[in-house]
């Protein structure tokens, strides 16, 4: 493993101990929602399943086709918000 | 895509196979406690790469951690014909045979209440949003009970007219503005309240009751006998025939429901830190600034408030100047102002600067010794709901009358000039912006207006509420009308509510 997954792997390490990371996942789910992103990705699921047919579809679709959409969809207040909880965490 | 789940579970319904897969959900999946954290922290990665990302999945069969984006434990289920793996990160149970996610109603089960209880660790206070389903019961009800009522902009479902039980039109019209509070009407309707006395006479069940009653459709006058005699039986000075005082009534009314939210004493240790829906909605923070005008040292204290009681001009005490020794020459206490007395008016009063005078001299904490000092009060949290009493019946030794004054208030209302924060950065210098539309927290919504016709002896209470954003009625009894805006600001004025517009999560 590299260094930079090395050092990845500590940092989730310590955030999952002290259970930070489930209250980062807390504050990201909200603010998501907030922002309406949720909404958003919810209809083009929506979309994605009525392209592919109700029948048909699996998670992997959803999984391949939302993804891209959805990390491109983040705002960037949200980015920055996380990535100064993580920080102040760090510190 | 089965909602049904697949067969081929039934291989893994063995055995233990609940109580193995509730470990799972809590060791890896939901960690709720510090030993499961850490425990989850070293062994969750995958046994063939190591990486913690790439969607994380844990064989069902045996202790086997590998990657889903990487395909890892794709190759384990196929080497292995284990078929049934795990994501460590929602709970999704994944069947290799179907290739995709399964919901089997058991393990479905399993799973909302291994996460259910980790949230209760880890997260204290924290309500996870989960999407409500009915329950066995409540399809039976929903069955039995086929009639559904749809909200139209013209339904008129919530009004309801109110019988004059004798001098009762002060009680008809606050019970008017508290069913039409909307945080107060969806709590009820909600049924939220779990009634733990055990005699007959929680009034917070009566006003559940007269929620039901209200929003039931039924289009005759309710007769609230019952809500009257637990006013009596609680309020005792409110009993009798007698015309009693709006006011009065309400702050009894909130005094009461607030005391017997929870009877079983669990608020008697700290009736200020009480978390009823009356103190959600109603109670603000008042903030009281005595400032030493010898050395400047400032104490503060905040008091709870359910209404705000402001003076009008014509009462005994003079309103004008607003400032100690500021503009406009007085004139038997009133000024030269053109036009009415508007609401913000009073409040800026109410929240002025004020000379104790050398006969109310306060023992300061820096002097050590008793100075004269001025007082200012500030708003320093507000309520979801405020409530202006404009104080309309002067009780001074000198006489008893009712004062008049026409007092203009807004259908919309900013508090932002009269929050302890504003005071605060206006005496360090910052300029206040004008008009910053982007903060919502202060704005308020006019809903509901209590008035009072008549003398001191004799008079007649009435109340306007709003209903549908922009819809007015005016409630006199038993009779319902519909109203203007501009009948609703043109009245008198008394009692006066007002809703916060946005609404904050915690």
């Amino acid at each position: 493993m590299s260094k930079d997954s090395q050092m990845r792997a500590a940092i989730n390490q310590k955030l999952i101990e002290m259970g930070e990371r489930e209250r980062l996942k807390e504050l990201l789910r909200a603010k998501l929602v907030e922002c309406g992103w949720k909404d958003q990705l919810k209809a083009h699921c929506k979309d994605v399943i009525r392209e592919k047919g109700l029948e048909h579809v699996t998670v992997e679709d959803l999984v391949t086709e939302v993804t891209p959409k959805g990390r491109a969809l983040v705002p960037d207040s949200v980015k920055k918000e996380l990535l100064q909880r993580i920080r102040a965490f760090l510190a | 895509m089965s909602p049904a789940g697949c067969s081929h579970v039934n291989g893994y319904k063995v055995e233990n196979w609940k109580q193995n897969l509730r470990v799972i959900y809590q060791c890896f999946v939901w960690s709720g406690t510090a030993e499961t954290r850490r425990r989850k922290a070293k062994s969750c990665i995958c046994h063939m790469c190591g990486a913690h990302l790439n969607r994380l999945h844990s064989c069902l069969y045996c202790v086997f951690f590998g990657c889903f984006t990487k395909k890892h434990i794709h190759e384990h289920a196929k080497s292995k014909r284990h078929n049934l793996a795990i994501d460590l990160l929602y709970g999704g149970i994944y069947c290799f045979v179907c290739q995709d996610y399964i919901y089997d109603k058991d393990m479905e089960q399993i799973a909302k209440e291994e996460q259910r209880k980790a949230w209760k660790f880890a997260v204290p206070n924290l309500l996870t949003y989960t999407t409500w389903e009915p329950t066995k019961r409540e399809l039976e009800l929903l069955r039995h009970n086929p009639k559904r009522r749809k909200i139209t902009t013209n339904c008129t479902i919530g009004l309801r007219g109110l019988i004059n039980l004798g001098n009762t039109c002060f009680m008809n019209c606050i019970v008017q503005a508290l069913t039409h509070t909307p945080l107060l009407r969806d709590f009820f309707l909600s049924d939220r309240h779990k009634c733990e006395m055990q005699s007959n006479s929680c009034l917070v069940c009566e006003m559940s009751q007269l929620f039901q009653e209200f929003y039931s459709g039924h289009r005759s006058p309710h007769i609230p006998f019952r809500l009257l005699h637990l006013v009596w039986t609680h309020a005792r000075h409110l009993a009798g025939y007698e015309q009693q005082d709006a006011h009065e009534f309400l702050i009894a009314a909130l005094d009461v429901l607030h005391r017997h939210w929870d009877d079983n004493g669990k608020k008697a240790n700290n009736p200020n830190h009480c978390n009823c829906i009356i103190d959600q909605i109603f109670t603000g923070g008042l903030q009281s600034d005595v400032t030493c005008q010898v050395c400047h040292g400032v104490s503060t204290t905040i008091d709870p408030f359910w209404d705000i009681s402001l003076d009008l001009p014509g009462s005994s005490t003079p309103f004008w100047p607003l400032s100690p020794g500021g503009d406009g020459s007085t004139v038997n206490g009133e000024s030269h102002m053109t036009g009415p007395t508007t609401l913000t008016d009073c409040l800026r009063r109410f929240t002025r600067p004020e000379h104790l005078g050398s006969s109310a001299k306060i023992k300061c904490g820096g002097c050590h010794s008793y100075q004269e000092s001025t007082k200012q009060l500030t708003m320093k949290k507000l309520p979801i709901v405020a409530c202006f009493h404009l104080k309309r019946f002067e009780h001074s030794a000198k006489l008893r009358r009712k004062i008049t004054t026409y007092v203009s208030f807004p259908l919309e209302l900013d508090m932002t000039p009269f929050m302890a924060s504003s005071k605060e950065s206006r005496m360090n210098g910052q300029y206040q912006q004008t008009v910053d539309i982007l903060n919502n927290d202060n704005k308020y919504s006019l809903f509901a207006v209590v008035n009072h016709q008549g003398t001191l002896e004799s008079g007649h209470y009435t109340s306007f509420i709003r209903q549908h954003k922009d819809q007015w009625f005016k409630c006199d009894d038993a009779i319902i009308t519909k109203a203007s805006i501009k009948d609703v600001l043109d009245s008198e004025g008394y009692l006066l509510f007002y809703h916060k517009q946005f609404l904050e999560y915690e």
